[in-house]
């Protein structure tokens, strides 16, 4: 039998079109215990690579011999070695290429919304569950809270024959690496960010800016302006369609308020920006977040990640009728105690303060993002 | 320290280091040490998780400049 090779894309399409799939992870169990690869339709078994090296005839009785096999490890070399093991007992097995450093690193990209204005794009970073955009006007395109695999959005734009001219971070991202910099500085984009943030190197403050208008396109910015300190993130509403909702609403839940160890003025934050700005906007808006938990669970009959505004009022009790105190107490006290991996060195490398080598990039946002609050939990 | 064996992982990618470091270890006695010199990141977490479930001891680990040093006393 047969060893083949299989990319993310390939393995994500798979996860899509829902085929049962039975994935043996060789990393170690705190790694899988960590993160993996998820899907309703996948069967895992972990078991470390070092404990397959004298053969498989252990495991055997844990393979089905009815399902598609997937061997994955953390950077490919010791899951093809299982695979290749498994091939020799007679089933047929493939490896994921990359390993999940790959699966960390893959984006995909659908369409969201079109109208004779413009045109939005949705990336899902799959193995991360962070999310960014592309809308496309005329000539030109703007992208929100782009990852750091700036060729992609480039890739996009060059497909549709648009140049980007503006970036927009939501917030200062903890659980990944922004590409807004570098891809500011590849296309000559104009990059916005909050300055309450304390990024130190050149952009548009977006306290200064109430609207950026391009082509056909007009995007409100929606801020609560606190003073003196970090307003946790920012949405954007654009032409009363779409708000990209950054950290502060997600289709199943609300942000998280306790990264920068002001839980309360934080949540007071989002209450302000969920009843006095938010509830302005009405039921028929799509709402696009910065992340989302569960893929399966929050993708929509579409294929992106996103629900109108009115279906998200009426799943969380919390976006009307909440008294104030209620609101803030019932955020703080979903406060997880969990961090995203390595926060703060990726906080430090979004602000400018630090720098990292791609390797050291790819090894600080390795693992889950774990920055929705869950409001069910 | 002194170790019996030195085995040189250098360039290695997962998972010959510990694959290389399994081989070795079988041709020692018990209560000897093996030294390994790997370059590979992902040998650290792995040789200690792998020294867990096969009852040796990580005696000491050290890295310098992206190189990477374990003792292993054979159990």
């Amino acid at each position: 039998m047969s060893v083949t090779v299989k990319t993310a894309q390939q393995i994500f399409d798979q996860v899509l079109n829902k085929e049962e799939l039975f994935i043996l992870d060789v990393r170690n169990k705190d790694d899988f215990k960590d993160w993996k690869i998820e899907g309703k339709q996948i069967d895992h078994f972990n078991i470390p690579y070092f404990e397959l090296i004298d053969g498989v005839e252990e495991i055997m009785d844990k393979i089905p011999s009815d399902k598609e096999i997937i061997v994955v490890c953390a950077k490919e070399g010791s899951s093809k070695m299982v695979a290749e093991m498994l091939s020799e007992q007679g089933l047929t097995a493939s490896y994921l290429k990359g390993g999940m450093k790959s699966w960390s690193e893959y984006l995909y990209k659908t369409e969201v919304y079109s109208d004779d204005k413009m045109k939005v794009y949705q990336f899902v970073r799959v193995g991360k569950g962070c999310l960014s955009y592309m809308i496309v006007s005329g000539e030109e395109a703007l992208i929100v809270d782009p990852s750091r695999f700036t060729d992609i959005y480039k890739k996009a734009a060059k497909d549709e024959g648009v140049n980007i001219t503006h970036i927009v971070d939501s917030h200062l991202h903890a659980d990944h690496i922004s590409g807004g910099r570098i891809l500011a500085e590849e296309t000559g984009a104009n990059y916005y960010l909050m300055k309450s943030e304390g990024a130190i190197f050149d952009f548009k403050a977006l306290e200064n800016y109430n609207k950026i208008d391009f082509e056909h396109v007009s995007l409100e910015v929606i801020a609560v302006k606190t003073p003196g300190h970090t307003p946790g993130s920012v949405s954007f509403f654009v032409n009363e369609k779409v708000l990209f909702s950054g950290d502060t609403i997600f289709v199943s839940g609300l942000g998280r308020p306790d990264l920068g160890g002001k839980v309360r003025e934080w949540a007071k934050d989002l209450y302000d920006t969920v009843y006095n700005k938010v509830s302005l906007i009405t039921d028929d808006v799509i709402v696009l977040p910065a992340h989302y938990a569960d893929f399966e669970e929050e993708v929509n009959v579409a294929g992106y990640i996103g629900e109108i505004l009115g279906e998200i009022r009426k799943q969380n009790e919390m976006m009307s009728n909440q008294s104030e105190s209620d609101f803030v107490e019932h955020v703080a006290q979903s406060a997880s105690s969990e961090t995203p991996p390595n926060f703060e060195e990726i906080i430090a490398i979004n602000r400018g303060v630090e720098e990292a080598e791609e390797e050291k990039q790819q090894e600080l946002e390795i693992g889950p993002n774990r920055c929705a609050v869950h409001h069910t939990n | 320290m002194n170790a019996t064996k030195i085995l040189d992982a250098k360039g290695l990618a997962c998972p010959m280091p510990i694959v290389k470091t399994k081989k070795m270890i079988e041709e020692l006695q018990s209560g000897d040490i093996l030294e390994i010199h790997a370059t590979d990141k992902g040998a650290k977490n792995d040789l200690a998780a792998w020294v867990k479930s096969t009852g040796h001891e990580l005696l000491e680990s050290s890295e310098d400049n992206g190189l990477f040093k374990f003792w292993i006393k054979k159990g």
